[in-house]
């Protein structure tokens, strides 16, 4: 998804040195670690403060607890991972080519597929194929594949005529014009997507339980079907707690990665 | 399991009432929420966009709602308020928050100063530019912002079913709950198109609507 | 692609001062437009010349001067820089020999001011040393403090200064040739002034073979050795000298093209010495004065600034050696255009 922003509108400070490590890591950057690991005691203490039942304590312990998160970030990064290994090459191909029709054909599938909800893929993929983990994986890989393609082809597109003109005008050839100028200054929106897709696949991994993939999704569905809160909760606050730390470490990552003078 | 052409349009024949009943509903919950939504976020955006400490505050707030997955907030709500609409309703507003909150302020602090100084200028107070002019050369900005919002609210409203929430996640779920029968797979294709359809429908009425609540001469 | 020995290349690298242009029936047609966008375009450069093409905008001068690094390719029509057909080079390597610079710059901004300008000296596969070296050197030459500047990214730069770094960038490797696209278009009257004084004291000490697109015709007469006024298909109207369009223009187009003022467009080439100098002792003293290097536009701006009916001329040491009024003004231009208008004849 692509919002607006006014980030443009923020006028650059000129420093004869950025400090980038300074405004990297500064006091901001440590809110969302510092609240979930907030909201993680207070979960604790209020289930320390419970008298939990023989169904309750099934699920509440640390190995199953552990065990879930495993299936959870398993899931989530390796269909990440795939995902960048997939959809950033066919980005880049796909912005080579000359084909205007084929790429309004694939940025219309891209909107479609936009449109089309987790929940239906991933359970449709069950019926027509099977249930489980490779399922899921594969759900996760053709739900979030879209946002990094779309990103990664609108990054090498964004990258100033002017300046791609300039690197021909040097005597760059086509290879070295993508290599040293139009994906390092594309480098911003692709990790964006690739973060947009790193939470989704949080979200769309909480799902797999339905299909018997795992995850946190199960202590969710169980506190609910068994009509035992805490355990409902703790899965709840469990994955929100994982969305946020994943998206704080992707967003880090970002401006780590970002091309100085950017 | 492979798809039966003649047995979808059947199901869709025998089941035209409810798959319309449905599609009603869905659309009603992401309307009513989206309303709900634009009226909190707008009045935010209004409140907050030249105050840079609540403005980032409240847009931080609403990045967090948005990425906690929605299972788990639909989850959280339920020993708050139980089942069906409510939690639906009420996570989805959560959900369209941080488009239209971010999309207001944006278009309200995007109104160049040239033109905030000439309607001082003329003697309007800051609120009056506000209203008279700084939100309706915003508008389309806002209204990209919830257009947005009805997307992503579309798709969550699938998953509500699961805490019995309204709409076409009913028949998606029904799908899977009959897994291995012969109408499993009509039910989950006939609620993931329905909801495909609708947010096309929806994106193209949104343009259709910011195309005549804009101003004339904002419109590119 | 097979890589051999490209002597052709190699004659065009190793000249590092100006190399001899020639354009002959260079012809450009886009496939879905009824008119070429440039025809039968014919033209030599001498070696160390700075030519202006100048012409209204979508005349085709850029698209002209495009052709010559192959940034556009020609339809039909022959290029040669110092003989050697252009056409026939990669256009990747030939490009690294070209200096390239465009109106809107386009430096890198993801890359330092030294990584900037070290791009060419880096696909040439120059050691770490010398580009630095060599970064340096262009640094100080454009007028940037390399200690200060070179670390800097491009958004850390005033307009201005992206320029001068625009053009040590297309300086990197000392190339024989250089392109310029409206350089100076994007600034603003009085950055604009002073980067074109530096450039021509820095093409005093290069002499490279320039080829300068512009619009500004005041630009191409005080920066030009050669001015072609172009007009649609980038047909050549008048190329010569810029005295001799302004006091011979070719056609009508020229002289609208010229536009008003063509007198005191003419005084911005002709050094003060051209005048008889009044009496020394004519001057009123404590007045502003006018050096003899100084142009007989210089001395009118002095003149009409100080409100004084007449000026001193001193030369370098400072010492007096004349005076200078309107009517000694005036007299240069008679003697050099009888007839100014028409109407003055009868």
């Amino acid at each position: 998804m692509v919002f607006p922003t006014a980030t443009s509108a923020v006028p650059t400070v000129l420093r004869r040195k950025a400090r980038r490590s300074d405004e990297i890591w500064s006091a901001k950057r440590f809110l969302t670690p510092t609240l979930v690991l907030l909201v993680l005691v207070v979960l604790f203490l209020w289930l320390s403060s419970l008298t939990l039942d023989s169904i309750e304590l099934r699920t509440l312990n640390l190995d199953y607890i552990v065990a879930r998160v495993r299936e959870h970030l398993g899931l989530t990064v390796v269909a990440s991972a795939l995902v960048a290994v997939l959809a950033i090459p066919t980005g880049i191909l796909l912005s080579r080519t000359r084909s205007r029709v084929l790429k309004a054909i694939v940025l219309g599938i891209a909107n479609v597929g936009q449109a089309t909800p987790a929940v239906g893929v991933i359970i449709l993929l069950a019926i027509i194929w099977q249930t489980g983990y490779l399922t899921a994986l594969v759900g996760l890989v053709v739900y979030s594949f879209l946002p990094v393609l779309r990103n990664t082809m609108i990054g090498l597109q964004q990258v100033d005529e002017n300046v791609r003109e300039s690197a021909f005008g040097m005597g760059m050839t086509q290879n070295q014009v993508l290599l040293r100028i139009e994906l390092p200054l594309a480098v911003p929106v692709i990790l964006a997507g690739l973060r947009t897709s790193l939470v989704f696949c949080v979200g769309v991994a909480t799902i797999a339980t339905f299909i018997n993939a795992g995850g946190l999704g199960d202590m969710i569905v169980n506190g609910l079907k068994l009509q035992r809160y805490p355990v409902l909760v703790t899965g709840a606050v469990l994955v929100a707690c994982i969305a946020l730390l994943i998206d704080w470490v992707a967003a880090t990552a970002e401006d780590v990665l970002r091309p100085r003078g950017t | 399991m492979t798809l039966d052409l003649n047995g979808l349009l059947t199901f869709w024949a025998r089941r035209w009432d409810d798959i319309l009943e449905l599609l009603g509903e869905h659309l009603a919950v992401v309307a009513v929420a989206l309303v709900i939504a634009m009226v909190i976020g707008v009045g935010v955006g209004m409140l907050v966009w030249d105050k840079p400490l609540p403005r980032s505050a409240v847009i931080t707030a609403a990045g967090v709602a948005l990425t906690i997955p929605s299972l788990a907030l639909l989850a959280l709500l339920i020993p708050a308020v139980g089942l069906g609409w409510t939690p639906t309703v009420i996570a989805l507003v959560m959900y369209s928050l941080l488009p239209i909150v971010r999309n207001t302020v944006v278009g309200l602090r995007e109104v160049s100063p040239a033109i905030m100084e000439s309607a001082m200028g003329m003697g309007m107070t800051p609120f009056t530019v506000l209203v008279r002019v700084q939100l309706p050369m915003a508008w389309p900005i806002i209204l990209t912002g919830v257009r947005v919002a009805a997307q992503l609210t579309i798709g969550v409203a699938a998953i509500a079913a699961y805490v019995a929430g309204p709409g076409l996640g009913q028949f998606i779920f029904q799908g899977l709950s009959s897994l291995g029968s012969k109408n499993a797979l009509n039910f989950a294709l006939t609620g993931t198109l329905g909801v495909v359809l609708l947010a096309l429908v929806v994106d193209a009425a949104f343009v259709a609507i910011t195309r005549s609540t804009t101003s004339r001469g904002l419109r590119a | 692609m097979p890589k051999q020995p490209n002597t052709a290349l190699l004659q065009i690298a190793g000249k590092t001062s100006g190399a001899l242009i020639e354009l002959n029936n260079v012809t450009k047609q886009y496939a879905n437009q009824p008119v070429a966008a440039v025809q039968n375009f014919s033209m030599t450069a001498q070696p160390g010349e700075l030519i202006m093409f100048v012409g209204p905008s979508g005349c085709g001068k850029t698209t002209t001067m495009k052709m010559i690094n192959r940034i556009i390719e020609p339809t039909s029509g022959s290029i040669s820089i110092d003989g050697r057909d252009v056409l026939s080079l990669d256009p990747s390597e030939l490009r690294r020999h070209i200096g390239y610079v465009i109106q809107q710059i386009g430096l890198f901004p993801h890359m330092t001011i030294a990584e900037n300008i070290g791009v060419v000296p880096k696909l040439l596969n120059w050691s770490k040393e010398k580009t630095s070296s060599r970064v340096d050197e262009l640094l100080s030459t454009v007028g940037l403090e390399p200690g200060d500047f070179a670390h800097r990214y491009p958004k850390q730069l005033s307009g201005g200064q992206q320029q001068r770094v625009g053009v040590a960038r297309a300086l990197a490797a000392d190339p024989p040739v250089m392109l310029m696209d409206e350089p100076f278009g994007a600034t603003d009257p009085i950055t604009r002034e002073k980067l074109q004084a530096e450039f021509l004291r820095l093409q005093a000490s290069i002499g490279k073979t320039i080829i300068f697109v512009t619009h500004d015709f005041d630009e191409a007469v005080r920066l030009g050795d050669r001015i072609a006024v172009l007009s649609n298909r980038s047909q050549i109207e008048q190329f010569d000298t810029p005295a001799n369009i302004l006091s011979n223009p070719a056609n009508d187009y020229v002289s609208s093209f010229i536009g008003l003022g063509t007198a005191i467009k003419r005084l911005v080439l002709i050094p003060v010495t051209a005048a008889r100098l009044g009496p020394a002792n004519a001057a009123a003293s404590g007045g502003p004065k006018v050096r003899t290097t100084d142009s007989l536009r210089d001395a009118l701006d002095s003149l009409v600034l100080s409100g004084l009916p007449a000026l001193a001329v001193v030369d370098e040491l400072n010492k007096a050696v004349g005076s200078i009024s309107v009517d000694q003004i005036s007299g240069v231009l008679g003697a050099e255009v009888p007839v100014l208008s028409p109407t003055a004849e009868a």
